[in-house]
């Protein structure tokens, strides 16, 4: 017994170190393992950023008093708003159409005389729809202004008239609102996701494709030491990947890191387990490297960026998605990165992600393994 | 017959023992109803055209493809029930074999001792072994892809034979080689096989064959021929082959016609070739025949038929549907 195991564990090592030697000698694996990362984090965070400063406004001032400059000026004071231009409201249309403004405010005649009679005024916003994040952030921050600026009235005016309900907003683990914090979290997980599939898939179809996978089933190698073998370099690899990325994330994003590191390592490992896994489930199956290569792209980096919750909500999909979310393990790495990332929470929130990796992991090692027939035909 | 488990090659059975094997993909035979036995420390000769079915029954035998029907014991094991153990005992070289081109010379070695469980400073010390032995002392750290072809098969072969397999199964190793290399690497074959190792080898170099203690021919998926190979020329190819050389050869060499059994007669450079029938004239009665039509300093002695000769004449009676000779 102890002599098998013995035997079995030459065998696995020998598999693992055969397959360091090969990434140790090929650069283009350490290139996309440890380099292209970086270059993706680079590129994602600064491309991703989807905060708007600075958002062109068109200013169309028909009652031109100090009551309608005071409220021009008080949108356009904090910066994310600026006057674009002087218009009307006929030269809206003009204005979009040129991309010169986001959206046209409206101050009607006689806004400063009502005002000071205490009636109700409209303002009105035209907003230019066909970029739908950008016409939503105009919305969300317009509205706030003129808010603010209905109290500074209010109170100016009318001391004693109190606003019955007024909401204190105290925005917590990300104050600024800044998307890079909420972005590089889900970044990390997806590039680790995307690499790792390719890492194994591109070794697994390569021994099929060399002919030596059949010198491999003519031994006494077993289907599980090769699988064990082909992961274990891998995954060494793809924790250093992750480490990098994160660290990449902190000092150049300023993402915090308020969690235990160790527990981005314990998840980590099982969701990089995992993702090898999906690899050499591809490349079990398919048995060839462009297929392979193509496939597993597909199948990491879809799921990944479309279904984990990095970009899109997974809350706002339809239901079908939703769940089909649920058998995405980027979907668990991403929660958990933000959870131990951003707000510093342990297991006690972390054990459903945990146990998801874990269950993805095990299932695909499983399968391949069960896929892995050591005869030809 | 049957070799008790678990030592490898146990009893005193054959090395290998083919009994009615058949591989069918879909409805194609590739190899049907194929039985022999090859003795231990013999060099077994497995010849035939491409598709004939070689590779097949390699793959068949060491454990890689599940048979349609038959059996198939190698080093006493059934390939069917037991290709763990049938692996553990053999050596395979796979007619594509690949080694990792990207390692060096010596990484190749570790990784497939390794395979089969050595280790160590005993894995160190038959790495040594097997370079001497394939002439490659000096190659350990060559890149393995900057070796020429030749090269890359006895490292190949020095792989397959690193965990001292008793039999091992060569795959048309020396495809593509050119004559010097193969003739090295039949050196390395035969010394294997004086030290007491099975070979079981195919090729389609015929010349090659004659290396072979005894040779199987392969047609369509059918063993039709095996025997040793003075035996298959002596069943397949019956007519004497004469060789004679003199002077003044050329106008005398018309009377041989004339002789019983002569079939042929044809002028190679300076000698004539004279094919003769079983049971027809003796090299004395041809060297007769040629002095009383006027020629001198006459010598006639027997020519072996080659094996081409006997793969040629095995092909064309198979072809016309002919029954097997063993």
């Amino acid at each position: 017994m102890i002599r098998r195991l013995r035997r079995s564990l030459v065998r696995v090592g020998a598999m693992a170190s055969k397959e360091t030697t090969h990434v140790l000698r090929d650069p283009r694996m350490l290139y996309l393992a440890l380099v292209m990362p970086v270059v993706m984090l680079f590129l994602f965070g600064y491309g991703i950023s989807i905060d708007l400063d600075r958002i062109p406004l068109g200013v169309a001032d028909q009652d031109r008093t100090e009551a309608s400059r005071a409220l021009v000026h008080t949108l356009t004071e904090s910066g994310e708003l600026t006057v674009a231009a002087d218009t009307t409201p006929e030269g809206a249309d003009r204005l979009f159409r040129r991309g010169d403004a986001a959206a046209v405010l409206v101050v009607p005649q006689q806004y400063g005389e009502r005002l000071a009679r205490r009636e109700r005024v409209a303002l009105q916003l035209l907003v230019d729809g066909s970029d739908v994040t950008s016409a939503n952030q105009v919305l969300s921050k317009v509205d706030a202004l003129v808010r603010a600026e209905t109290r500074r009235l209010a109170g100016a005016s009318v001391a004693q008239a109190q606003v019955p309900l007024t909401v204190k907003v105290w925005t917590r683990y990300n104050p600024a609102g800044r998307s890079a914090i909420f972005m590089v979290p889900g970044l990390a997980a997806f590039i680790i996701a995307l690499t790792a599939v390719l890492l194994t898939t591109l070794t697994v179809a390569g021994e099929w494709e060399r002919g030596s996978m059949e010198q491999l089933f003519a031994s006494p190698v077993g289907r599980l030491e090769i699988v064990l073998g082909k992961l274990i370099p891998y995954l060494v690899l793809g924790l250093l990947e992750l480490l990098l990325v994160v660290a990449f994330g902190a000092s150049v994003f300023d993402v915090p890191v308020r969690g235990a590191p160790v527990l981005v390592l314990l998840v980590g490992f099982f969701f990089v387990v995992g993702m090898l896994g999906q690899g050499l489930l591809v490349s079990v199956i398919t048995k060839n490297q462009l297929v392979a290569t193509q496939a597993g792209l597909l199948s990491a980096l879809l799921p990944s960026l479309l279904l984990s919750g990095m970009v899109f909500p997974i809350e706002n999909m339809p239901v079908p998605l939703q769940l089909l979310s649920r058998v995405i393990p980027a979907r668990y790495m991403v929660h958990a990165l933000r959870e131990i990332l951003l707000k510093g929470n342990g297991l006690a929130v972390l054990w459903p992600d945990l146990v998801a990796v874990i269950a993805f992991a095990a299932a695909v090692i499983a399968l391949s393994t069960l896929r892995f027939q050591r005869r030809l035909a | 017959m049957t070799a008790p488990r678990p030592a490898p090659t146990a009893g005193d059975g054959p090395a290998i023992e083919a009994r009615e094997l058949s591989r069918r993909f879909g409805a194609f035979l590739a190899v049907d109803r194929v039985s022999f036995e090859v003795e231990r420390g013999e060099i077994f000769g497995y010849l035939g055209a491409n598709g004939a079915g070689k590779s097949t029954t390699i793959r068949m035998l060491t454990g890689l493809l599940a048979p349609t029907s038959g059996t198939g014991r190698v080093a006493g094991f059934d390939v069917r029930t037991e290709p763990e153990a049938v692996k553990a005992s053999i050596g395979y070289m796979s007619q594509k074999f690949s080694l990792y081109l990207d390692l060096p010379v010596r990484e190749n070695l570790v990784f497939f001792g390794g395979a089969y469980g050595l280790w160590g400073k005993a894995l160190a010390r038959r790495a040594d072994e097997v370079l001497a032995l394939a002439d490659l002392r000096d190659a350990g750290d060559v890149t393995t892809g900057d070796l020429p072809g030749g090269v890359r098969q006895r490292l190949a072969l020095a792989c397959a034979i690193l965990q001292r397999p008793r039999i091992v199964f060569l795959d048309e190793p020396t495809a593509g080689v050119d004559p010097v290399a193969r003739r090295t690497f039949w050196r390395i074959i035969r010394e294997l096989a004086r030290e007491g190792t099975t070979v079981f080898v195919t090729t389609h170099y015929l010349d090659e064959a004659e290396y072979c203690r005894r040779i199987g021919l392969m047609v369509d998926g059918r063993l039709v021929a095996l025997d040793t190979p003075a035996a298959l020329k002596a069943t397949w190819v019956p007519e004497r082959l004469l060789v004679a050389r003199g002077r003044d050869l050329a106008r005398a060499g018309e009377r041989l016609r004339g002789l019983p059994g002569v079939q042929h007669v044809v002028r190679f450079g300076a000698a004539l070739h004279v094919r003769v029938a079983p049971g027809g004239v003796s090299e004395e009665a041809v060297a007769a025949a040629l002095r009383s039509a006027g020629a001198s300093d006459v010598a006639v002695e027997g020519a072996e038929p080659s094996l081409e000769d006997v793969f040629l004449a095995v092909v064309g009676a198979n072809g016309r549907g002919a029954e097997a000779a063993s």
